[in-house]
């Protein structure tokens, strides 16, 4: 049996038999199980003739079963497209996309599900990496800011980082496996023989009370879900004394929300982490938990600042989008699109350059006024986002979620008077929105298109 | 209508976070907004307006733009003074609700 791509992975495995691979609803599997898991999958997908190189869907969440699944694809060279419901309504479309020939579903009880779909993928990206015989995996971008990209990467570059043995820790999967912070986190746990702690569900309440239980170490998370759990205050509820790490990332992170979470949990590392769906996760390192200045890079990634702007050349980066033109410079940089201020070794993330936001040429990034709003008394959440204004050329327009009984002339006073020493005038929000339903996604990212 | 228009935009001057030496002369329909002697400046009017056009909506359920490219090309400038402002506010209501 040819085991080249995840020979590695299932020795590590091999070599702690005993250890707990995997929480899934609230019961351990060891390594010594998932290692078998994996050869169970290899001979089953030869007895399915699942063809090697196929373009197989495997949709599911994380459990047992779905990353055993995962293994034994890349490993017969598949081409994997992984779907989470959180995107049920998209999966046909997805499946379309990425020229899906296999699908492979896992059920809530944890059993596979096959149906071919009688397609045959003939883009070129997918055509050339089956010529190669290396597995590769499709991404789709969040699409938060509009419609959703299908990243294609060969898996061979996408492991190579882990083969670095590094420090194992007791991780929850808080990000999906169909996003490249999910895999990362999958595959960084795995490959140090730490133990993956899933949740059904991720509600402050059932994170907590997991991290609780299962001795969590390391939250890899966003900065929309550290805002719920301020909120929900469900901390003082439950023992998170385990944890040692929370990283955040996939948005930028209001330095309020920051400030706070480190005065909660003064003991916990608090990193923030870079990447993205078309180069890959970068090793990132924050100044100190109450900072957002961080160093990026690592072993295979390169950075350069064009105008204010991050660029990534990374040995990791995807072979190009499936749906759209290739987003990467004649010489391999990838423009990120993210503008940053820089010092010495340290760059801070100012938001999407496409999201900021002009008034009469004065110019704000959203995350410095969602900064502010969120300290004021009774705000849940909120998006600041710039809109067209015939005087200013563009306004700055927030949507609030409040938890008090305010109308909008009571609040957009309060505001005001709030923001009066704290922000630049043209930064206060000339337009208030009050909302009442969530303003993040599934993902836990701020929903910015309204 | 035009009272009640009136009304609510010297309501929502008082509401904003202005100057307290321009606030220490009472509002009225001859208070100067945007231009020559405006107590705004564009950021204020930007703000001034979509307050009023919020509460137009409250009150009148009418959804009108006060700033678009009709109130540039007026004779004269709907945003001088509170009732000018006024004027042009009812008679986009009115044309809205026919």
């Amino acid at each position: 049996m040819n085991t080249t791509h995840i020979t590695f992975l299932v020795e590590r495995f091999k070599a702690h038999p005993d250890d707990e691979a995997i929480v899934w609803g609230g019961q351990s599997y060891t390594y010594g199980w998932m290692a078998d898991g994996i050869e169970r999958w290899m001979r089953e997908l030869d007895e399915q003739n699942i063809p090697r190189g196929a373009v197989v869907s495997l949709e599911a969440d994380f459990s047992p079963n779905a990353v055993a699944l995962l293994l034994a694809l890349i490993d017969r060279g598949c081409i994997l497209v992984p779907i989470t419901s959180s995107v049920e309504a998209k999966k046909p479309e997805f499946r379309a996309i990425a020229e899906v020939e296999s699908i492979l579903e896992i059920t809530d009880d944890d059993r596979v599900v096959q149906r071919v779909t009688g397609v045959e993928a003939k883009h070129e990206l997918i055509l050339k990496l089956k010529h190669s015989g290396h597995p590769g995996l499709v991404l789709f971008s969040s699409g938060s800011t509009g419609k959703n990209k299908a990243a294609l990467h060969d898996f061979v570059p996408l492991l190579e980082k882990f083969k670095v043995e590094r420090h194992s820790m007791r991780t929850m999967t808080f990000l999906l496996f169909d996003h490249i912070g999910g895999v990362n986190t999958l595959l960084y746990t795995l490959s140090n023989t730490g133990c993956v702690v899933t949740v059904a569900e991720r509600s402050p309440e059932v994170v907590c009370a997991a991290i609780e239980a299962h001795q969590v170490e390391l939250l890899p998370t966003s900065p929309t879900f550290l805002n719920l759990l301020l909120l929900s205050r469900t901390y003082e509820r439950f023992d998170l004394s385990s944890l040692r790490m929370i990283t955040y990332g996939t948005e930028v992170m209001p330095a309020s929300t920051l400030q706070r979470m480190h005065e909660i949990l003064p003991n916990v590392n608090l990193l923030q982490t870079y990447g993205l769906s078309e180069v890959g996760i970068l090793r990132s390192k924050s100044k100190s938990s109450d900072s957002l200045w961080m160093k990026v890079g690592g072993e295979g990634f390169q950075t350069r600042i064009v105008d204010g702007l991050l660029e990534i050349k990374a040995e990791s980066a995807m072979l190009g989008y499936l749906n759209h033109d290739s987003p990467f410079t004649e010489d391999g940089w990838f423009k990120t699109g993210d503008a940053v201020e820089v010092d010495g070794e340290y760059i801070r993330i100012l938001g999407r350059k496409s999201e900021l936001i002009n008034v009469g040429g004065e110019k704000v990034y959203p995350v410095e006024v969602e900064s502010v709003l969120l300290q004021m008394e009774g705000v849940e959440d909120v998006i600041v986002i710039g809109v067209p204004n015939p005087i200013t050329g563009q306004m700055v327009q927030a949507r609030v979620r409040l938890s008090t009984d305010e109308d909008l002339p009571q609040f957009r006073k309060r505001m005001q008077a709030f923001c009066h020493d704290r922000l630049a005038r043209f930064k206060i929000p000339q337009k208030v929105i009050l909302v009442e339903k969530s303003l993040h996604s599934e993902r836990f990212k701020k929903l910015r298109v309204e | 209508m035009k009272e009640q228009l009136i009304s609510l935009i010297i309501t929502t001057l008082g509401e904003m976070d202005l100057d307290a030496e321009i606030k220490a002369t009472p509002f009225s329909a001859e208070t100067a907004l945007f231009g020559r002697q405006g107590i705004l400046d564009s950021i204020g009017l930007v703000t001034l307006i979509v307050a009023v056009e919020q509460g137009i909506e409250d009150q009148f359920g009418a959804a009108v733009s006060l700033a678009d490219e009709k109130a540039f090309s007026q004779k004269s400038s709907p945003f001088l003074t509170v009732e000018s402002l006024a004027n042009y506010a009812s008679d986009l209501i009115k044309a809205e609700q026919q």
